[in-house]
């Protein structure tokens, strides 16, 4: 009796701690006709800053869109995991909803995500990935045939600041700049194509400098700044830390050197939390302001929707990163759809690679063409006071 | 109830599994995870290969430190340098059946080098000079581009054998999987040979292990040197599965992992060292089911609220388990078995 009970106690045991290792699938295959999108946004983590609006965006945008009636009349479903902005996970939560779901097209969170699952989405043809990294390595159609980015690749955005600091020279003498980046993947990988862009245009690159991402003490490279005296200085790879830091010494040490920036440097609760040394700061933004003065279709939706939910993510641009994203899936499939065609990986492509000239109602302030599976337009921005005001016309490099 | 074991031989005493029960289950075990990739699903069979990886780097972790005391805060690096000489290995066309073992053997080589100041250093500050070799190493992927890829990384070929590619994580499964069992069984018995006992008596008190005639600098560097063969077995298995290697993957994050997968199981264990990786593996994993059933049942923007706490609640259970089992999940799973062994009898 007891040999009896302890075994089946032992066997329960077993077979709930089975039942909830397996996860206890509460799978929810897709219904026919509905189109899943998947999603392992970074909500917590080092990327969280962005992450959480990046899922609202894409998140809203679905809800929305089916309020439309769907894509092609058909319902979409939002399947999103956090990441927590690590390879493992993300990749664990990639598998989990492919295998799950079967989604067409998958936004994922990382440079290093979508190098792990490239060469799995190539295998399998099935699906289209994207993600918030611009990393230049992912925009290349014969390594990553898959995968597109929602903006200029990193290299693209140090490129228009160079377009915008050639131009903005007065004379013959094109203004000088310096290279300041974190020792990270993602601070170095603009900046072999930025030196060449740089060389392009005939504007010297003074000095380089690379620290580590975050918080550090930049007394020592402050020397060197002050030394070589740039007329602008480029940080990447950065989201805040050390930027406002190198500003206000380079404030105090009376250069007349302009910071400038990225999209991840360039969002409004970053550059409020720069402070008084935010004004004067310069960076490149591939999307419209949530706030910019010209009213436009889908910035207006964006803060419709957008503002009935609370904590008012919409006003980010992560937010209306997640929403671009959308509007591509949305073109993506429509296009492939349209044309009859099953929802695979190669019809998508040539669906993606279809986009020509595409008005996004104002996100971009001009028509888009896709190259290289990026979109190579972009704005820079000028933060006065309490405002970030256009600084350019928007700018096609390439 | 149980009440001891009998032995009527040397064999029999020396056997890794001394009863019938255990090599029942053994071989249940075995038939389970030949039949897993087949029936566990694409989701579970990656986690499947992520856990042998992280078995095996665990229990190479687990030799330095749990066994012999060595604290090593570098083990990521080791695993990197496994991994970016698979990746150079496939490109000059070496298989992986050569390329593994070559794998673990240069982060052996590394690790000795590494282990070299245990002789003078101890503790702590042994610590310190492992942290050093982890931003050495991870200076060294960053800088030498022309054989690592530099910050972009290198791509890792799928291995494969005769022309039959192990690509997708069904095939890779009966790579790593194999791998982690054999190594694990090479890790147990390890600690029945004079080696192992060497190791054990070190990390217990080496100026006794000493006077017994054990070479402390012999001993010290064949533990860092197997236990670097593992994680440079793991990081070659690593590029394998994930087919690309870079810096940022084997960072000081990575190392620190594993040192509390070892810790939350149980130092100088096996057992544990199963138990902590697949803790440390597999609570996130539940975590996050969690909160996709919290949405399931209609909780509003569970995903975006219970995810900050999720990492909360997984922090919280490493210190509930430091704080309540000191002794990590070994320990734990011993007493349960003990308490059953003896029932209805008081431990």
């Amino acid at each position: 009796m007891s040999t009896f009970d302890r075994r089946r106690f032992i066997g329960s045991g077993v077979a709930a701690a089975s039942a909830a290792a397996l996860g206890a699938p509460l799978r929810v295959f897709a219904q026919s006709g509905e189109i899943v999108i998947g999603a392992a946004p970074p909500i917590t983590g080092v990327f969280a800053f962005a992450g959480a609006g990046l899922h609202a965006g894409l998140g809203d945008w679905v809800e929305w869109k089916n309020a439309q009636g769907g894509i092609a009349g058909r319902k979409l479903r939002y399947v999103a995991e956090d990441s927590s902005y690590k390879v493992d996970q993300s990749v664990a939560i990639f598998k989990k909803i492919v295998a799950q779901h079967k989604p067409p097209v998958f936004y994922g969170d990382s440079t290093g995500w979508a190098k792990a699952i490239a060469p799995e989405v190539s295998q399998l043809g099935s699906l289209l990935a994207t993600g918030p990294s611009f990393s230049s390595d992912l925009a290349d159609p014969a390594k990553a045939p898959y995968y597109f980015m929602p903006g200029p690749t990193y290299s693209g955005q140090i490129e228009i600041l160079l377009e915008h600091a050639s131009r903005s020279a007065a004379g013959a003498t094109k203004p000088s700049v310096a290279f300041v980046y974190s020792d990270t993947e993602f601070g170095r990988d603009p900046i072999a194509a930025g030196k060449a862009k740089a060389a392009k245009l005939g504007i010297p690159v003074v000095l380089e400098i690379i620290t580590k991402p975050g918080a550090v003490d930049v007394s020592a490279e402050m020397i060197k700044l002050r030394r070589a005296k740039p007329d602008f200085v480029i940080f990447h790879g950065y989201v805040l830390a050390p930027i406002p830091e190198f500003i206000r010494q380079m404030r105090e040490a009376g250069l007349s050197s302009r910071g400038m920036g990225t999209i991840y440097s360039m969002d409004k609760t970053t550059i409020d939390q720069m402070g008084a040394v935010g004004a004067g700061f310069l960076g490149v933004m591939p999307y419209r302001y949530s706030f910019d003065s010209q009213k436009t279709a889908t910035m207006e939706l964006i803060r419709e929707v957008g503002s009935r939910k609370p904590g008012n993510p919409w006003q980010t641009t992560f937010y209306t990163q997640g929403w671009l994203v959308g509007m591509i899936f949305d073109q993506v499939i429509g296009r492939t759809l349209s044309a009859k065609k099953e929802l695979t990986g190669p019809n998508m492509k040539a669906a993606l690679e279809s986009i020509n000239k595409w008005d996004t109602g104002g996100i971009f302030g001009v028509p888009i063409s896709l190259k290289s599976h990026a979109i190579p337009v972009g704005r820079t921005y000028l933060v006065t006071g309490k405002s970030i005001e256009p600084a350019s016309d928007w700018i096609t490099i390439g | 109830m149980r009440i001891g074991d009998f032995h009527a031989s040397y064999r029999h005493d020396e056997a890794l599994f001394d009863t019938r029960v255990q090599r029942a289950w053994f071989a249940v075990l075995v038939v389970a995870l030949l039949a897993f990739p087949f029936v566990g699903g694409a989701y579970f069979v990656y986690l499947a290969c992520l856990l042998g990886i992280h078995l095996i780097s665990a229990a190479g972790l687990n030799i330095m430190t749990g066994y012999t005391g060595l604290i090593s805060l570098g083990h990521a690096a080791f695993m990197g340098v496994g991994c970016y000489t698979v990746a150079v290995a496939e490109r000059a066309g070496i298989p992986f059946y050569l390329a593994l073992p070559l794998a673990g053997c240069a982060s052996a080589v590394i690790g000795l080098v590494v282990g070299v100041p245990s002789l003078r250093i101890k503790g702590l500050y042994f610590a310190v000079a492992t942290l050093a070799a982890q931003f050495v190493l991870g200076f060294v992927f960053r800088e030498w581009e022309s054989v690592t890829g530099g910050v972009r990384g290198a791509n890792v070929p799928a291995a494969s054998l005769f022309g039959f590619e192990l690509a997708g994580d069904q095939r890779i499964y009966f790579l790593i999987v194999p791998l982690a069992v054999v190594m694990l069984l090479g890790a147990r018995n390890l600690f029945r040979t004079r080696v192992g006992r060497a190791f054990i008596a070190i990390r217990d008190r080496d100026i006794s292990a000493e006077v017994l005639g054990i070479s402390l600098f012999h001993y010290k560097l064949l533990a860092f040197a197997i236990g670097s063969f593992y994680a440079g077995v793991a990081g070659g298995l690593w590029g394998y599965f994930f087919r690309v290697a870079t810096p940022e993957l084997f960072g000081l994050p990575l190392s620190v992992f594993y040192l509390a997968a070892i810790i939350v199981g149980g130092l100088g264990s096996i057992l544990g060292t199963i138990l902590g990786a697949t803790f440390m593996t597999m609570v996130p994993e539940l975590l996050r089911a969690m909160v996709g059933w919290a949405q399931a049942l209609g909780v509003q923007d569970a995903s975006v609220f219970l995810a900050s706490i999720r990492q909360v609640v997984f922090g919280l259970l490493i210190v509930g388990f430091l704080i309540f089992e000191p002794h990590g999940l070994a320990e734990m799973w011993r007493r349960v078995r003990r308490f059953f062994h003896l029932w209805p009898f008081r431990t």
